[in-house]
């Protein structure tokens, strides 16, 4: 190619991908984030009313203003259980500033009946929900076990770990992101 | 298709692809190397102390950015969690560890960079795969008949975009006669795989926004291009004038 071919063709690139950037510059804002609830960072977390073991209703949506772990584990995912002291930990480290954490039990998947007994085992004070019917794990689009979602205070997702188990490091660096 | 692909390769199997990409492009590479006056095992030494210093540089530079969550759990630091990790101070200190191995082995710059292209048009293959397995990356919504269903919205399929172009790039640095001048090879793929990300990231939903609504990642693309087209006009001319 000849050298005034080729500089033509440069000029041309750099001119049309100046204008380019002009031309689908997002004027309204565009990122999805706090639009569409999806199981996604910078998305709106979508809401889930699930019950204790004791009975007791939890909504996500109720918790806005928090800065929450929602965690999705079952008794049989060794990962799951390795991380429940970490985050155990951080709860009580952090529940006065504002965080808490939604330890949901994929019920569906799991036996009911060894919820109770492991998390008596494990002393875990921060609150544990029972996904029966499996409407939780399919809103959150669930593949692999745990998943972890940070949910800023304003209710969108920050951060997604799947996968485990978590180090205290970063349930505290993810943790003071949320806070922030 | 699309789904099986996400369900097989879902996250953190998606990295799978990765590695898969980087071992390929690897081997692409070394095929290759001699043409570029780089032997196999100098490339292969380049490589791998660079992949060292990306995974030990990412995780320390990350530990120090966060030095009083590890200062409280230090053994955090060996953790096999792949979310305690900096990738752009990781990519950094490669590079850095890639220039100095490479000084050291006595490289020349642009050839090194040459050789290195079939690796770098590989990793982006696998790089927009695992962006489709993941989810991330994705497109804004469109009511255009190709949409894909992601994320509760039917959006441009920026991975499949992504994953056309890079395959496109891949073919013209795989059948490309090699420029016989040291670096016009690296510089134009760099060329054309900035080109196309000033293009396609007009189409994603999850662009980082500046003033005005411009997209960050389309305004570096741009200036990524200027400086390498600049850069190619200042080899040719030096390896004219020589």
């Amino acid at each position: 190619m000849q050298q005034t071919q080729r500089r033509i063709i440069y000029v041309i690139l750099l001119t049309l991908g100046f204008a380019w950037i002009f031309v689908s510059a997002d004027r309204s804002g565009a990122s999805t984030s706090g639009k569409i609830p999806a199981p996604q960072q910078g998305f709106l977390a979508p809401d889930f009313k699930l019950k204790t073991p004791e009975g007791e209703t939890v909504r996500l949506s109720d918790l806005r203003g928090q800065a929450v772990l929602v965690n999705l584990w079952a008794t049989w995912c060794p990962p799951c259980r390795a991380e429940m002291q970490s985050i155990e930990k951080v709860y009580k480290e952090y529940k006065d500033r504002g965080f808490t954490v939604l330890a949901v039990n994929m019920t569906y998947q799991d036996d009911a009946l060894a919820v109770m007994p492991f998390v008596q085992e494990q002393g875990l004070s921060f609150p544990i929900l029972l996904d029966g019917a499996g409407e939780m794990g399919n809103a959150y689009q669930l593949r692999s076990l745990p998943s972890s979602y940070f949910i800023r205070r304003d209710g969108i997702i920050n951060e997604v770990v799947i996968g485990g188990p978590m180090s205290e490091a970063l349930l505290r660096t993810r943790i003071e992101d949320i806070l922030e | 298709m699309i789904t099986l692909f996400r369900s097989l390769f879902a996250p953190p199997r998606h990295l799978i692809l990765l590695i898969a990409a980087l071992w390929i492009g690897l081997a692409l590479a070394e095929k290759r190397s001699e043409r570029h006056n780089i032997s196999k095992e100098a490339l292969n030494n380049l490589v791998y102390y660079s992949i060292f210093g990306y995974i030990l540089g990412g995780r320390m530079l990350y530990a120090l950015s966060n030095f009083s969550a590890f200062v409280q759990s230090p053994l955090s630091l060996f953790s096999l969690n792949l979310d305690l990790f900096d990738p752009l101070a990781a990519l950094a200190v490669a590079f850095i560890v890639g220039l100095i191995s490479g000084s050291r082995q006595k490289l020349s710059l642009w050839s090194t960079l040459d050789a290195l292209t079939p690796l770098c048009a590989t990793l982006a293959i696998g790089l927009s795969l695992s962006h489709l397995a993941a989810g991330t990356a994705f497109g804004s919504p469109t009511d255009l008949p190709w949409g894909i269903d992601l994320w509760n919205a039917t959006r441009h399929p920026t991975q499949i975009y992504e994953l056309i172009a890079s395959l496109l790039i891949f073919g013209w640095v795989w059948f490309q006669k090699t420029d016989t001048r040291p670096g016009i090879y690296f510089l134009t793929y760099t060329t054309l795989a900035a080109v196309a990300y000033v293009f396609l990231e007009a189409f994603r939903g999850d662009s980082i926004l500046i003033v005005g609504g411009l997209r960050l990642a389309q305004v570096l693309a741009w200036i990524v291009l200027a400086v390498v087209v600049f850069a190619s006009e200042s080899l040719r001319r030096v390896v004219k004038s020589d």
